[in-house]
C-alpha cells in the first residue's frame, strides 16, 4: 500500500510583478525547484500565445493556476512529477529555451516532441492544465477577469463556487 | 445507542426505505461515506465536480480493480493506475445528486425476459419474482415524491400507468426538439418526451428548475433535481426519527446466530473505528460497494462473506449496455441565435425499438453535449493523433464554441448477466483502512453490442434527417461506472439468489439490500427510477412486518 499513499507536496507561491517566487514553508516534505516552473510558464505561453482576441497564458495566469491547484490533495502527484520532469528534460535539450524568441520556442518545442512519445505526452498534459486555467472559475487563480469565458462568449453556470474544491460553505 | 434500523448508504436505494420507515415512526440511522453538502454549498464548478476526485474517495485512499481479458487471461488493474474512478457521488444523497435524471420506468417485458425471449447461450437470464403490476404503485409514488416532470406520449411499447399523466408538466424545450420531431415524423419514428426527475414547478421547500445549463454531473442548487437528499432525506430528517452519520465508511457487518448485530465503520476524518447496533440492517451502497461489504463481512457461519453460502454474492453484476453518438449542428441547420440558446432541454427519446428483430431492444435518449467548457476545449487538443497548440488550437476551440452545437445520443439496452461479470474481493488489493477493495470483472456478452449497434443506427438516421454533420457513434462493452445493478439478485431459490422477493437475505433474516443489487436483469433504461420504486417497496414490507424484528 505504501507506494500508493499520497506524498503531499507543499508549495507556497506568490507571484510578484510577473516573476515567480516560491517560498517553501518550514517542514515541507518535498521541495519544488523554481527553474522548472519558469520553463513551464514559457512553454504555456507558446501553447497559448496572445492572439487577436484570445488571451495569452500569462494573461489568464496559467502558471499561477497550476501552482495553486497542484498543492491540493486532489491533484495527481504523478502529474506534478511528470510536469516538472518534462520541463527539466526540455531545458536539458534546449539550454537556451528561456531566451529564444516565440517563433524559435515554438520550433524548439515541436522538435522536442518529434519522435518522442514522452515529450508529446508532457506537452499534452501541460496543455490540459493550461486549458483548465483558461476556463475554470477565477476562484482557482486562472481565467483572470473571466478572460477565457469572455473570449469564447461562454456563460458559466450559476451559482459560481464560493469555495474551491466543493468545500462546505459556512 | 441502539437504533431500530441501520441503513448503509444514503442514495436512491437507501432513501426510499428511510423515508417510508421514519414516516411510520421507526428510528433510523444512515451511514454515509462522504459529507453532507446542501443547496447552499452547491455550485457549477467544473473543477470540483468533474475534474477531480472530490466527491468520491481519493484513489490513493480507496479504489477498485477492473479485471479485463488480456491475451485470454483475466488481468486486474487498479483504478489508481488508469486514473479513472469507479466511485459515484459519495455525499448524502449519493450519485442521485449528480444524475441527469432521464427517467424511464421498466416495462412489463423487463420482468419476464426469459419467458418472453427465451435463453441466450452464455447469459444467465431469468424472470423476476415480481411483475410490473407489483412495482407500478411505487413508480407512481416516485413521480409524486421525488418529482417527475413530463407528458405521456403514446407509442407501441408504452407501459401501463395507474395515473393519466405526470404530476409535473414538461420542462421548457430547446428549439431543436421540434426539428427532432419533424425528422422522426418523416422517418416514421415516434419521438417520446423524456420524463425527467426535475421539478418544473416548486414542491414544498424545493424550487423549480432554473435552467442553469449545467445539469448532469452537477448538484442542483435549487433542489429541483430529484436527488435522494433533496426529495426524501431532507423531509425524513424533519420527522425527528432519522440520524445521518457522515464520513462513515462501513467496513464490516458483524453476524451472530445468522443475524446482523452491528456495523463497524471508520470515521474517515478521525480514522477511528465505531460500532452501531440495530434490529435491522439495510445495505444500499450502490451495487458494487454493497457486494463488497457483504463479501468482506466474513464470519464462522459465513466464511465466504455474509449471506454468501451459496456463492451468489457479487455474481451477475449488471451495467447498462449501449454507448454514445453525436452530430454537429451549425447556422445551416437553424438560425444561430436559436441553436445557441442555453439551458433549455432536448428531452426526446426513441423507444420504438424496445423490441427489435424479435429480440429485446432498448432506448435512445437525445441530449446536448454538456456545457463543461474545460472538457470541450480539451477534446480539441487532438486532430486525430496530431497534437495541436498555438493559433491552430485557438482557432479550433473558438469555432467549436461559437459556431457549432453538438447533439448527442445515448443508447441504453440490456447488459446481459454472465459468469464473467461480477464483484469479488482479493486480499492483495486493500484500501488505506486495510479493507479489500472491490474487483470488477467486466466481461460482456457479445449480444449486448449487437443490439446497441442496431439502436445506434436508428439514432444516426434521425441525426442525418436533421441535417447534422460529423455523425458518429461508438457502442462499447466497457461498463459505465454510473449505471450499476445486480450482484445480489433476488429470487425464490436460495441456491441461485441472495435475496428473496422482499430483498431480504435468504440466509440472514434481518438483512436487506435495497439498492439496484437485487435486479436479476437490468432492463433497457437507466436504473434510478426502478431503484427508487423498489426502495419504497422494501420500506413498505419492513413497516408492515416490523414486529418480526423490532422490539
Amino acid at each position: 500500500m505504501e507506494n500508493i499513499i499520497t506524498r503531499r507536496v507543499f508549495i507556497a507561491s506568490s507571484l510578484l510583478t510577473g516573476t515567480a517566487l516560491f517560498l517553501l514553508p518550514q517542514g515541507a516534505k518535498t521541495s519544488i525547484k523554481i527553474e522548472p516552473f519558469k520553463v513551464i510558464a514559457a512553454v504555456q505561453e507558446v501553447l497559448f500565445p496572445k492572439d487577436l482576441d484570445a488571451p495569452a497564458a500569462s494573461e489568464f495566469r496559467a502558471t499561477a493556476y497550476l501552482l495553486n491547484v497542484s498543492t491540493h490533495s486532489s491533484f495527481w502527484t504523478d502529474d506534478l512529477n511528470l510536469l516538472v520532469n518534462g520541463a527539466q528534460k526540455l531545458i536539458k535539450k534546449e539550454n537556451n529555451f528561456l531566451i529564444l524568441n516565440p517563433i524559435e520556442q515554438d520550433a524548439a518545442l515541436r522538435d522536442f516532441i518529434n519522435n518522442s512519445q514522452k515529450g508529446e505526452n508532457w506537452v499534452a498534459l501541460l496543455l490540459f492544465y493550461t486549458l483548465e486555467a483558461l476556463l475554470s472559475d477565477p476562484l482557482y487563480g486562472g481565467n483572470k477577469n473571466n478572460s477565457g469565458w469572455k473570449w469564447l462568449g461562454h456563460n458559466t453556470g450559476k451559482p459560481q463556487p464560493k469555495k474551491m474544491f466543493a468545500e462546505e460553505v459556512s | 445507542m441502539k437504533y431500530d434500523v441501520c441503513i448503509v448508504g444514503t442514495g436512491a436505494g437507501a432513501s426510499g426505505v428511510a423515508h417510508t420507515l421514519t414516516e411510520a415512526g421507526i428510528k433510523v440511522v444512515m451511514l454515509e461515506r462522504g459529507g453532507f453538502l446542501k443547496e447552499k454549498d452547491f455550485s457549477k464548478d467544473e473543477i470540483a465536480y468533474c475534474k477531480r476526485d472530490i466527491i468520491t474517495p481519493n484513489l490513493k485512499e480507496s479504489y477498485h480493480t477492473i479485471e479485463a481479458l488480456e491475451n485470454r487471461k483475466w488481468v486486474k488493474t487498479p483504478t489508481y493506475v488508469t486514473e479513472s474512478s469507479f466511485f459515484n457521488g459519495n455525499i448524502v444523497g449519493g450519485s442521485s445528486n449528480f444524475m441527469s435524471g432521464y427517467f424511464h420506468r421498466l416495462k412489463p417485458v423487463d420482468f419476464k425476459l426469459l419467458s418472453t425471449y427465451g435463453a441466450i447461450k452464455g447469459a444467465n437470464i431469468v424472470d423476476w419474482v415480481i411483475d410490473y403490476d407489483e412495482l407500478e404503485p411505487y413508480f407512481e409514488k416516485v413521480e409524486r415524491l421525488v418529482g417527475v416532470s413530463g407528458e405521456v406520449t403514446p407509442y407501441k411499447y408504452h407501459e401501463p400507468r395507474s395515473t393519466k399523466d405526470f404530476p409535473y408538466p414538461p420542462l421548457d424545450e430547446h428549439p431543436i426538439s421540434k426539428l427532432i420531431d419533424k425528422s422522426c415524423k418523416k422517418l416514421g419514428f415516434v419521438p417520446y418526451k423524456t420524463p425527467r426527475a426535475i421539478l418544473s414547478k416548486p414542491k414544498d421547500e424545493r424550487a423549480n428548475c432554473y435552467y442553469s445549463n449545467y445539469c448532469g454531473s452537477y448538484p442542483c442548487a435549487s433542489g429541483a433535481k430529484g436527488s435522494a437528499r433533496a426529495s426524501l432525506l431532507q423531509p425524513a430528517l424533519k420527522t425527528g426519527k432519522l440520524s445521518i452519520i457522515t464520513h462513515a465508511f462501513v467496513k464490516k457487518l458483524v453476524e451472530k446466530n445468522s443475524k446482523v448485530i452491528e456495523a463497524i465503520y471508520i470515521d474517515t476524518q478521525t480514522k477511528k473505528e465505531h460500532r452501531i447496533k440495530a434490529d435491522i440492517f439495510v445495505v444500499a451502497g450502490q451495487a458494487v460497494e454493497s457486494s463488497r461489504l457483504l463479501l468482506n463481512s466474513k464470519s464462522k457461519n459465513f466464511p465466504n462473506g455474509l449471506a454468501n453460502n451459496a456463492g451468489q454474492v457479487g455474481k451477475n453484476l449488471l451495467f447498462s449496455a449501449g454507448g454514445v453518438g453525436s452530430g454537429l449542428f451549425d447556422k445551416n441547420s437553424m438560425p444561430l441565435n436559436e441553436l445557441m440558446k442555453e439551458g433549455l432541454f432536448v428531452n426526446r427519446s426513441l423507444c420504438d425499438w424496445y423490441e427489435v428483430d424479435k429480440m429485446k431492444g432498448g432506448v435512445v435518449d437525445f441530449l446536448f453535449e454538456h456545457a463543461n467548457p474545460i472538457s470541450r476545449a480539451s477534446k480539441q487538443r487532438w486532430d486525430g493523433s496530431k497534437l495541436l497548440w498555438g493559433k491552430e488550437l485557438q482557432d479550433k476551440i473558438f469555432n467549436k464554441f461559437t459556431t457549432t452545437k453538438q447533439l448527442n445520443f445515448e443508447v441504453f439496452n440490456d447488459w446481459l448477466p454472465t459468469d464473467n461479470c461480477f464483484v469479488s474481493v482479493d486480499e492483495k488489493y486493500k484500501d488505506v483502512y486495510g479493507v479489500p477493495v472491490a474487483n470488477i470483472r467486466r466481461g460482456a456478452h457479445p449480444h449486448d453490442l449487437k443490439v446497441a449497434e442496431l439502436l445506434a443506427q436508428k439514432a444516426e438516421e434521425v441525426l442525418e434527417e436533421m441535417g447534422a454533420k460529423n455523425i458518429r457513434s461508438s457502442m462499447s462493452s466497457y461498463p459505465p461506472a454510473n449505471l450499476q445493478a445486480g450482484g445480489c439478485r433476488f429470487g425464490d431459490n436460495p441456491k441461485t439468489s441472495v435475496l428473496n422477493k422482499h430483498c431480504q437475505a435468504h440466509e440472514v433474516s434481518n438483512l436487506f439490500v435495497s439498492d439496484g443489487s437485487f435486479m436479476p436483469t437490468g432492463g433497457s433504461v437507466t436504473y434510478t427510477w426502478t431503484i427508487y420504486a423498489n426502495s419504497f417497496r422494501v420500506g413498505d414490507y419492513i413497516v408492515q412486518n416490523r414486529e418480526e424484528w423490532i422490539n
